[in-house]
């Protein structure tokens, strides 16, 4: 049954009591929306990473690696499938109208989605560092997320990625033991994707950040973003590769490593779709999607099958103001 | 025997190939999938065939550090004049009701292709072809869902008989045997002819796209004749159709021009550096 509450400070004691939100409750606005611009950005991060990695499906070296690759593919796409009905239950948007608003360039996906893969090197860098990044998020917010639909669709994608960070550290443990070129190839791929992945996690969290308050998020990015320096770091110079951080250091009294200072502008040009592939890639995927219309428009009975033909905005209309 | 067996490899290894073209720029999410799960389904196909292949000449292939690369090599490294792939796997769709029509009738043929093999004297083929014939179900059952919505729809119908005009041609070289099918016959490895299933092919291609034929859109017995006619002004329209792969009766032994290309892209990391492992 759909519950409900009088003010925001009963609705955050009950989060705050470990409260799990339904789609079919009542939550206030602010919170619905902030959860589904959460899960749609989300959404569109898996579809916009399996772009950035189609690129280089055709040309996995190996016939069953590529079998692998398509299984991991497969995995990233039913992830924004699931997603994207997630967020269309919040009944903001249909998933037609995310997929076209993410089409239009109106709406946002990771900064690492807006760089281009140019070498195989830089699919395994993706495979290896984006995904992990992206795992550590996603274990953080499963920790303790409040809204219950997205809680139980990240245990299974969570579950899912632990597959490809092996797949993906597999495969540049074969190439630091591998030939010159081939290390050399996995160096110039780490040079380009480093930042990008550290930039995943975004700036320090800010004290009144609304997504760690309603329990959307349970860590500060900051402390993510260091759990990722200190498993990577130590890692790959292990494997004798060079971290392009012109400043990093090991604190012997923190027993830590330090990146130094981090350039934000580049995440700040991909939140603007401005990064160096995001007119490529919107463009790219808007056209392939005015090219299949017909296809959608043929097989449309009048619903949006998207969002399984339910209307939640008009669900949202009638909820009681909190 | 090695090249009736390439040549089913070969068509399974490209097909799979040409699906993994397809993945992320789908209609919607769910093709996206569709796509990745066949193509993964062929890929698999392809490389039990390459090595039922490898056992032949004496390779033990339960250990993958042993076989993958093996396979690999058959998959990707022959000179093009040893591929016996037919044609209609070895061309780049440009459009997606390309992609579909060449689903439909591959995955047609390929499920009366491992009929023949079924009680095949060879036995690790026999039971390949069981596990296979399981999955042969799922994907015929995918494109067809598809066509019976899309055949409803006119814009949709104009599209898939413009898709059609460019892949029928491709067919009969699809069931072209290889010459080393004759062997394969004499020694109870198939029980018949790929040469034998365009006439069932072609009838239940007619009952598929009836639709279509109704409308004036194709005529009957398109597969088996070549180009068929039309009054309507083609679909896809912008497009210059590539040359006639009509029937060559080379046995399989003729590459089309995606060929090379093709394996160009395929090997592109390969050939970055020849003697690394990924």
């Amino acid at each position: 049954m759909a519950r409900s509450w009088e003010t925001m400070q009963e609705f955050e004691a009950f989060l705050n009591e470990g409260g799990l939100v339904e789609a079919n409750d009542d939550m206030p606005d602010p919170y619905r929306q902030a959860v589904f611009t959460f899960i749609e950005m989300h959404a569109n991060s898996e579809l916009m990473g399996g772009l950035t990695e189609r690129d280089w499906i055709p040309k996995t070296p190996g016939l069953r690696h590529k079998m692998a690759v398509l299984a991991k593919t497969q995995d990233e796409i039913g992830h924004g499938h699931l997603l994207y009905m997630v967020a269309a239950d919040l009944g903001i948007k249909t998933r037609t109208q995310m997929l076209e608003d993410l089409f239009a360039g109106r709406s946002r996906f990771h900064n690492v989605f807006h760089y281009r893969a140019v070498t195989w090197g830089d699919q395994v860098a993706i495979a290896f560092l984006v995904d992990a990044a992206a795992l550590l998020s996603q274990q953080a917010v499963f920790k303790n997320c409040s809204y219950g639909p997205y809680k139980r669709i990240l245990r299974r994608i969570i579950a899912e990625e632990g597959f490809h960070m092996r797949l993906g550290e597999d495969r540049m443990m074969r190439i630091a033991e591998g030939t010159p070129r081939q290390r050399q190839m996995f160096q110039e791929s780490l040079n380009r994707w480093f930042w990008p992945a550290l930039q995943l996690f975004g700036p320090d969290s800010k004290p009144d950040d609304v997504l760690l308050r309603w329990h959307i998020k349970s860590e500060r990015n900051e402390v993510l973003r260091d759990r990722w320096v200190q498993k990577f770091v130590p890692m790959l110079t292990g494997y004798g590769f060079t971290v392009p951080a012109s400043e990093l250091r090991w604190d012997d009294e923190t027993r830590r490593w330090d990146v130094g200072p981090i350039d934000w502008a580049p995440l700040e040009r991909t939140l603007a779709q401005g990064g160096p592939d995001s007119t490529r890639r919107i463009a790219e995927a808007a056209d392939n999607w005015q090219r299949t219309a017909w296809v959608r428009a043929a097989l449309s009975d009048g619903s949006d099958t998207a969002s399984n033909g339910v209307d939640h905005a008009s669900h949202m209309a009638a909820a009681a103001p909190v | 025997m090695r090249e009736f067996l390439l040549a089913f490899a070969d068509d399974e290894h490209l097909m799979g190939q040409q699906h993994t073209e397809w993945i992320g720029v789908a209609p919607f999410l769910e093709e996206d999938l569709a796509f990745s799960s066949i193509g993964q389904d062929e890929l698999g196909h392809a490389a039990m065939l390459y090595e039922l292949v490898l056992e032949l000449n004496g390779l033990e292939t339960s250990d993958p550090a042993i076989s993958d690369p093996a396979i690999d090599k058959l998959a990707f490294g022959r000179s093009s004049s040893d591929y016996r792939s037919c044609h209609l796997v070895e061309y780049s769709t440009r459009h997606w009701s390309e992609a579909l029509v060449r689903h439909w009738i591959y995955d047609t043929f390929e499920e009366l292709r491992w009929r023949l093999l079924i009680d095949s004297t060879m036995t690790p083929l026999a039971s390949v072809t069981s596990k296979a014939l399981r999955e042969e179900a799922f994907h015929r059952r995918h494109a067809n869902a598809l066509l019976d919505k899309l055949l409803e729809a006119p814009e949709a119908r104009a599209r898939i008989a413009a898709a059609l005009k460019v892949i029928a041609p491709m067919v009969p070289g699809l069931c072209e045997p290889v010459a080393g099918e004759a062997e394969a016959l004499a020694e109870g490895v198939t029980t018949g002819s790929i040469a034998d299933l365009l006439e069932p092919l072609t009838e239940a291609a007619n009952r598929r796209f009836a639709q279509l034929i109704d409308c004036g859109l194709v005529t009957t017995g398109f597969i088996g004749g070549g180009i068929i006619g039309g009054s309507q002004t083609d679909a896809n329209s912008s497009d210059t159709n590539p040359q006639d792969y009509s029937h060559a009766s080379s046995g399989r032994t003729q590459r089309s021009e995606f060929f090379d290309p093709l394996m160009t892209r395929m090997r592109e990391v390969l050939d970055y550096d020849p003697t690394a492992v990924w």
